[in-house]
């Protein structure tokens, strides 16, 4: 192929595959009830560069910094639903949140180990597989307009677990740099100094946006608006500077939310930008997936979704009736918590430039997203409908 | 269905239904929390009834029968307290308000229950929009006789009642310009309006109760959504038209000045009731539903116009000593205080708005005056 051919087929094939998705998504919507995330995500990885070969080979440039914007967008949405007040009023919820993301930790380690794999990778592995994919839930709940104990709970189980999941990687990472003799110093930055500066920026955002809005007036119409593009930026300078996006961006939204200035409902996932940002995050990181590679590690996978499933819906469920709900509906919110795939991905790829090659060489992740990036929508979306917490077609 | 016997009850005892909303304290909008909320009271001892209403983002709570103002107010605080610590369980928020202000009513879920769902499909869109919330307040009468007696007695003082507590200015993210834009929501409805003019329980269920059964519109007084009805099986009559109150004292408040004006009228110091008396009915009633406390109204005797906060202060100053003998002087003492300085709450909600610049801060607000217990008062 002539090279001008090759180059515009690269330059057309990021909107096009964008449209694939869109197309594929609301077609599996309407006559699979598919959640729309689940397509997207398969149309990416059949597209990528290790399948079909039609997106071209890009993990870095403008769309890994899409990507990372759009994720960040919904982490902030999910920062503002959490109400760290919840904790205090209702401490079950607290011990369900440590039991589940730990007792994962514990779990996936040992299964990691008993696969023989090495000591920094399977603690790798296991921090995570303790949280569970923001970017799927949200979508799902917002697509169903689900309400209710499971969605709250799922919603505020994630993005914890995501916070710790965040710490326990970059303090591993830490470690794991020591071991390869990166230096105190390296290592140390690449972890604990990486944590703090990322939580530090968010929680400045999240104190002098508000503050900001507060002097402009007129909340009710700019709020949106505003936060996206703080969002934005927020998400640009921290990949510049190689801190956590997904940090600082959770921590923006929490603490933007305490700061008492509230989006209504009518904007949920960012209106149309959201939406657009949420396919292009989904074929992105389905398409940093290789067949080849996920298929070596699709056991080990397996073994991991199967006990982190186990050990989240148990610690849900032992806790439901402590913390307010029945054995059913605590069921439900561990199964709910199943999604993986967006946050993993995303995190690995920002280490990447650490030069531990992650990703290529934990192939069980491939394994596991690759698995969840289609079944994890679908089950939490199961879910929410089980508990009677979607929104029902005469209702709509 | 007959027209079921009138029970008898212990004359002017209370009780008080509130139907109160369900927030999600994430962006304040109402939350279907209902069937999560009944679930955890369920497993515990509520200090009152507690049940679904129309949609899932409602709740409805009532108290026993209660003979005094000191009895009422305690029970109300003890089941305001024991719904807003289930709710802090759930990460749910709960407030009074006569309608959620920037709800939308295509958002709201019919609870899942036969009635509701038969509700829906009769009404369509009209019982979502039907997510408003009001204060109930029962009058035991000693004989369905007298029920009628009161019920129509009682219409000079509807609009009263519905300036006093009215608290919904805003409906769908709007300022209405009405102080109780809810009842609005209810003037929908094919049976709303006022009872028909019969003034003697035989009557009523002769010449109107039996013919609207057979016609085959109505099936038992459920179906009626008149401003007050009597209530045969608790033996009372109910008044439908205040707006759930921000806080349960005024809800407790409220009720006492009702229990008041109805020992009044028992006392025959007026003129009986008449047919003519519902000429201007209509009118003084959206006057009060429009302007709240600064409406004009239209005496039915003697056609005189004045404000209704005049009507109001000048009625307290007729009730105080029944309010005395029913121990309801502070109640009455807080309604004054209302008519004379402090207003309704639909003025606090529109003062709200002006102060946090947004919809979502009056509910935030109206959420935090619900908790907190009001200063002053026993």
């Amino acid at each position: 192929m002539p090279d001008i051919v090759t180059a515009v087929l690269a330059e057309i094939a990021w909107p096009f595959a964008l449209m694939l998705a869109w197309v594929v998504g609301e077609l599996g919507h309407r006559w699979l009830t598919l959640p729309r995330v689940s397509s997207y995500g398969i149309v990416g990885f059949l597209l990528a560069a290790g399948q079909a070969g039609v997106l071209p080979h890009t993990r870095e440039g403008p769309m890994a910094m899409l990507a990372d914007a759009a994720f960040g967008l919904i982490l902030f949405e999910l920062g503002y639903r959490v109400h760290l007040g919840w904790l205090r009023a209702n401490r079950w919820i607290a011990v369900t949140s440590v039991v589940e993301a730990f007792g994962c930790f514990v779990a996936v380690f040992f299964v990691a180990r008993a696969f023989s794999v090495d000591m920094v990778r399977a603690l790798l592995l296991a921090s995570l597989s303790m949280s569970t994919s923001p970017a799927a839930v949200l979508r799902v709940a917002n697509e169903l307009r689900s309400s209710g104990q499971v969605t709250e709970r799922t919603l505020h189980l994630s993005a914890f677990n995501c916070m710790l999941a965040v710490i326990a990687f970059k303090i591993v990472v830490g470690y794991g740099l020591l071991l390869d003799d990166g230096g105190i110093l390296h290592a140390v930055w690449s972890s604990l100094v990486v944590l703090a500066v990322s939580a530090g920026v968010g929680v400045l955002f999240g104190v002098s946006v508000p503050r900001l809005l507060r002097l402009l007036g007129g909340m009710d119409r700019n709020a949106t608006l505003a936060f996206a593009v703080a969002v934005l930026a927020l998400t640009a300078l921290t990949h510049g500077l190689r801190f956590s996006p997904l940090l600082a961006a959770l921590a923006f939204g929490i603490v933007a939310r305490h700061r008492r200035i509230v989006l209504s409902q009518a904007q949920r996932n960012f209106g149309a930008l959201g939406d657009l940002l949420t396919i292009l995050l989904f074929v992105f990181v389905a398409a940093t997936i290789e067949w080849r590679q996920a298929a070596a590690g699709i056991w080990l996978a397996l073994a991991v979704i199967g006990v982190r499933l186990m050990v989240k819906t148990a610690a849900t469920t032992l806790f439901a009736r402590a913390s307010g709900i029945g054995w059913r509906k605590g069921a439900l919110t561990g199964l709910a918590l199943t999604p993986l795939s967006v946050f993993a991905i995303l995190l690995l790829e920002q280490s990447r430039h650490l030069g531990l090659g992650l990703l290529d060489e934990l192939k069980a992740i491939m394994a596991m997203v690759l698995l969840l990036e289609v079944i994890g929508p679908v089950v939490t979306q199961r879910a929410l409908i089980w508990a009677g917490e979607a929104l029902r077609r005469e209702d709509g | 269905m007959a027209l079921e016997c009138f029970k008898q009850s212990q004359p002017l005892t209370m009780g008080v239904e509130l139907e109160l909303q369900l927030i999600d304290p994430a962006d304040l909008d109402l939350s279907a929390s209902a069937p999560d909320l009944l679930h955890l009271l369920a497993r515990g001892r509520f200090p009152g009834q507690v049940k679904p209403e129309i949609t899932e983002s409602m709740i409805e709570v009532a108290t026993d029968v209660q003979r005094e103002y000191g009895d009422l107010l305690a029970q109300l605080r003890r089941i305001r307290d024991a719904l807003t610590q289930a709710g802090e369980r759930l990460n749910v928020s709960i407030c009074g308000g006569g309608t959620h202000p920037f709800q939308r009513w295509f958002n709201q879920r019919v609870f899942a229950s036969p009635r509701f769902k038969q509700l829906s499909d009769l009404y369509g869109y009209l019982a979502k929009q039907f997510t408003v919330f009001g204060q109930h307040v029962h009058i035991g009468c000693g004989s369905a006789d007298e029920a009628m007696f009161l019920l129509h007695a009682l219409n000079r003082y509807v609009p009263q009642f519905i300036a006093l507590s009215a608290s919904s200015p805003y409906s769908q993210g709007e300022d209405t310009l009405f102080d109780s834009a809810r009842l609005n929501s209810v003037f929908a409805f094919p049976l709303s309006g006022r009872a028909p003019f019969l003034l003697t329980w035989e009557d009523f269920d002769r010449s109107y109760f039996t013919k609207m059964e057979k016609t085959g519109v109505v099936k038992s007084m459920k179906d009626f959504y008149w401003d007050i009805r009597p209530k045969p099986e608790f033996g009372t009559i109910e008044l439908r038209v205040c707006d759930t109150p921000l806080t349960v004292e005024r809800a407790a408040q409220l009720a006492c000045y009702l229990q008041a004006v109805c020992r009044h009228l028992l006392a025959r110091e007026e003129p009986p009731p008449c047919e003519d008396d519902y000429l201007v009915y209509s009118y003084n009633r959206f006057q009060a539903c429009r302007f709240g406390l600064d409406g004009i109204v239209v005496h039915p005797r003697t056609h005189e116009s004045r404000p209704l906060r005049e009507d109001i202060l000048d009625t307290i100053e007729r009730v105080g000593q029944h309010a005395a003998v029913l121990g309801g002087e502070a109640a009455l003492a807080e309604i004054r205080s209302i008519a004379a300085r402090e207003g309704n709450d639909a003025g606090f909600l529109r003062r709200m708005r002006a102060e946090e610049g947004s919809v979502q801060g009056i509910v935030d607000a109206a959420v935090r005056r619900f908790r907190e217990r009001e200063r002053g008062s026993t």
